[in-house]
C-alpha cells in the first residue's frame, strides 16, 4: 500500500501537470515521491531580476503531516539567493518551513511564497550569522531550529482546496 | 427548526477534498470501512478526522509547532477537542506538571549552588551527600560504627567511595531502571570495611576481656545459607538477574497494554536534545517512533508506514509525556532522592513487619545494639591471643578463610548487625516497581485519551451558501 506521503505527492504532481505551475516557477525534476526539484525566478521588477534558482524539496514518509525539507541546490556552480533569510549553503530561514508548516500547504504553495519573499527583498545580503552557521550546519535544514523574524513568517499562499467540483 | 437542521454540514457536500491527505470523496462514493469527516472551522477546509487527528498530535508534541496545532490553517479558529479524559489523567497530568515546576526550580538553585562553589566545592558537596546517602543506605548503627559523622576518622577509601556516590546515582538515570546499580557500589566497599579507629577501640577493650570473649567463639562464619543474602552475592547477582528479569517482563507488559509490538533492535534509550538544551530522557522500551517532523530523529524518517496506528498512538502518547517529563532538574533532583526514598521504603517495611512475622523473617530484623557492643571485624580472631597456640598451617587455613568470608559476605560487625541495607534494597526495588506501573498506567491513560480524541464538528452556519457544492 502506498504511504500517504506518495499518495498526496501524486495528487499535487497530476494537479502540477494538469494546471502548470505559476509564473516563474517550473518543475525540473520529480522522478520519485523523495526529491523534487523546480527552478524559481522573480518576475518583473525586483533585486533578483534575471536570476533563476533552484529549489529543491525532500520529503519523508509522514509528508504532508510533516514539513519537506527545502532549500537552495548550491551544487554545479549553482548559488542560493543573496537574501537576508537565505544562507549561502542553500538552507531557509523561512517559518512555513518550520513552526508554521500545515498540512493544508502544498509544494507550490511553498514554491510561491519563497518567490515573494525574494520578490519583496529590499537589500541583498546574507543573514548576519552566516558564517557561523555554514559552517556548523547540519546536512537537512529540518534539524536547525531557527529563530524566525521579520516580515516573511506571515507571508501566506493557500490554495482553494475546498468544496467546488 | 433547529440549527442544525437549517445549516448544511459537512455530510451534505457533494464532493470533499481532506485538507490533510488531498484524497476526494464523493457524496455517491461508501467507501468501505467508512472514513469519519470532519468540518472543525468556520472556512471551508474540511478533513478526515483521523488525518487531522494525526496532523493535531505530531504538532502537540513539537513545542514550537504546540501553538498552531488547534488553530485552523486558513481562517484561524481554535478546533475543539472532544475526548474522554478520565479524572485519573488529570490528576497525573497535574502532579507531572507540578514535578516539572519543581524540578525547574531544582535546576535554578543548583545552577546557582555549583556556580558558587565550583573546584573542591563540588568535592565536599558530594562527599558529604555521599556521607548522607550512605547513612540513609546502611543505616545510623552501622554508620556510627563504619564511619561516624568525623571525617578524620574516615577509612581513606571513604574519600574516593563517598564523592562518587552522587555521581554514580546520577548516571544510573541514564539506563533504564538500574536505579539500584549505586547500591551494588556501596554493598562491595562497606561490608568489607573495618570499624573506625575509636570504635575499634572500644570494640578491643570490650572482647578481649575474657568475660566476653566466649560469647565470641559460637557465632559462625557467614556463607551462601545465611539470611539475607550476602552483600556480595546479592550486588553481583541477584541485583542483576533480577533487574534483567524484571525489565524484560517489564517491557512485555508495557507492550500489551499500549497494545504495540516490541521491535528487535530498536534502541530503548535516546537522549534527545531538547528546545532549550534540557536533557531529556524517553521513559519507555522499544516502542517506535514514528518517522515524524521532530526534526532532531532523522533516522526514523525512512520508517515507511507511519499508518499503523496502535504503534503511532503508543508513541504519540510517550512523546506526549515525554515532552513533560523532561527538565535536567528533575532528571538529577530524581537521581539525588533515591537514596531518602529507600531508606523510607526500608522503614515502612520495618514497621508493617512488626505486624507480619513472615516479613519480619524475609527482612531478617535484628533488635537494635543500644547496650551491647558490635561483633569485632574478624570475630574471635580479630584479636591476637585467639591466633596464639594454632599451628602455621591452620593459621594459613584460617587466615583464608576470614579473608573469603569477609569479601563474601562482609565483616562480622556488618554480618551481625541489624540489615538496615537489606530492607532499604528491597525497598528500593519495590519503589522502582511502583513508579514503573504508575508512569505505565499514565501512559496508558494518556493513549486512551489520545484514542478517543474526536474533533468537534460545526455546520457552515456562516457560510455563503452558494460557496457551497451541496447535494
Amino acid at each position: 500500500m502506498a504511504s500517504i506521503s506518495s499518495r498526496r505527492l501524486a495528487k499535487e504532481l497530476n494537479e502540477i501537470h494538469a494546471q502548470g505551475c505559476p509564473v516563474g516557477i517550473e518543475l525540473k525534476q520529480a522522478d520519485d515521491f523523495v526529491t523534487w526539484r523546480f527552478s524559481i525566478e522573480v518576475m518583473g521588477e525586483s533585486l533578483y531580476k534575471g536570476e533563476k534558482h533552484l529549489l529543491q524539496f525532500r520529503f519523508d514518509p509522514s509528508y504532508p503531516i510533516s514539513s519537506p525539507a527545502v532549500q537552495f541546490v548550491v551544487e554545479d556552480g549553482r548559488e542560493a539567493p543573496i537574501h537576508p533569510h537565505v544562507y549561502s549553503n542553500g538552507h531557509i530561514c523561512a517559518s512555513i518551513l518550520g513552526n508554521e508548516w500545515s498540512p493544508v500547504l502544498s509544494v507550490v504553495a511553498v514554491c510561491v511564497t519563497l518567490q515573494s519573499m525574494l520578490a519583496s527583498c529590499k537589500k541583498k545580503e546574507r543573514p548576519v550569522d552566516n558564517d557561523r552557521y555554514v559552517k556548523n550546519a547540519p546536512d537537512n535544514p529540518k534539524k536547525t531550529r531557527f529563530h524566525y523574524d521579520g516580515p516573511y513568517l506571515f507571508l501566506r499562499y493557500l490554495p482553494a482546496t475546498a468544496t467546488r467540483d | 427548526m433547529s440549527s442544525t437542521l437549517k445549516y448544511p454540514t459537512v455530510n451534505d457536500l457533494k464532493v470533499r477534498t481532506c485538507y490533510v491527505c488531498r484524497e476526494e470523496e464523493r457524496h455517491t462514493e461508501r467507501p468501505n470501512p467508512p472514513k469519519a469527516w470532519v468540518h472543525p472551522c468556520n472556512c471551508t477546509l474540511v478533513a478526515h478526522e483521523a488525518c487531522l487527528l494525526q496532523w493535531i498530535r505530531t504538532a502537540q508534541s513539537d513545542s514550537a509547532r504546540a501553538k498552531n496545532a488547534l488553530k485552523c490553517p486558513q481562517c484561524g479558529t481554535q478546533y475543539e477537542l472532544q475526548s474522554e479524559k478520565s479524572i485519573f489523567l488529570r490528576v497525573f497530568t497535574s502532579v507531572n506538571g507540578t514535578m516539572q515546576f519543581m524540578g525547574r526550580m531544582f535546576t535554578v538553585f543548583t545552577m546557582a549552588g555549583i556556580v558558587a562553589v565550583f573546584g573542591t566545592g563540588i568535592y565536599i558537596v558530594s562527599t558529604a551527600y555521599g556521607a548522607y546517602a550512605l547513612k540513609e543506605f546502611i543505616g545510623n548503627e552501622m554508620f556510627n560504627l563504619l564511619l561516624t559523622e568525623e571525617p578524620a576518622n574516615w577509612p581513606w577509601h571513604a574519600f574516593i567511595n563517598l564523592p562518587l556516590i552522587p555521581l554514580s546515582l546520577i548516571l544510573s538515570r541514564t539506563s533504564i531502571t538500574s536505579h539500584i546499580l549505586p547500591v551494588i557500589s556501596i554493598l562491595l566497599t562497606w561490608p568489607t570495611s573495618s570499624p573506625v579507629p575509636q570504635q575499634e577501640r572500644s570494640l578491643r577493650e570490650h572482647w578481649t576481656d575474657p568475660r566476653h570473649a566466649q560469647e565470641l567463639r559460637i557465632s559462625h562464619l557467614p556463607s551462601a545459607a545465611t539470611w539475607p543474602p550476602s552483600p556480595l552475592l546479592f550486588g553481583l547477582f541477584v541485583v542483576p538477574v533480577t533487574k534483567m528479569i524484571y525489565k524484560r517482563y517489564f517491557t512485555m507488559l508495557t507492550h500489551w497494554v499500549l497494545g504495540s509490538r516490541p521491535l528487535p533492535g530498536d534502541r530503548q534509550f535516546v537522549w534527545q536534545r531538547n528546545e532549550g538544551n534540557i536533557l531529556n530522557i524517553r521513559i519507555v522500551a522499544g516502542i517506535r517512533r514514528e518517522g515524524d517532523a521532530n526534526a532532531d530523529n532523522e533516522e526514523a524518517a525512512d520508517d515507511g508506514n507511519a499508518e499503523e496506528e496502535p504503534q503511532d498512538v503508543a508513541a504519540a502518547a510517550e512523546r506526549t509525556l515525554n515532552h513533560t517529563t523532561s527538565s535536567l532538574g528533575r532528571f538529577i533532583g530524581g537521581a539525588l532522592l533515591i537514596p531518602a526514598i529507600s531508606s523510607f521504603m526500608g522503614n515502612m517495611l520495618f514497621r508493617l513487619s512488626k505486624r507480619s512475622y513472615l516479613l519480619r523473617q524475609f527482612l531478617a530484623i535484628k533488635p537494635p545494639l543500644r547496650g551491647h557492643v558490635a561483633s569485632p571485624p574478624l570475630g574471635p580472631y580479630s584479636y591476637n591471643q585467639n591466633w596464639a597456640g594454632l599451628g602455621t598451617l591452620r593459621q594459613a587455613k584460617l587466615a583464608l578463610r576470614l579473608v573469603f568470608g569477609s569479601v563474601w559476605g562482609g565483616t562480622r560487625t556488618w554480618a551481625d548487625s541489624d540489615p538496615v541495607w537489606w530492607r532499604n534494597a528491597v525497598g528500593l526495588g519495590l519503589f522502582v516497581v511502583a513508579k514503573d506501573c504508575i508512569q505505565l498506567c499514565h501512559l496508558w491513560m494518556t493513549k486512551r485519551e489520545l484514542e478517543s480524541r474526536h474533533v468537534k464538528d460545526r455546520s457552515f452556519e456562516g457560510i455563503d451558501i452558494k460557496e457551497l457544492d451541496l447535494i
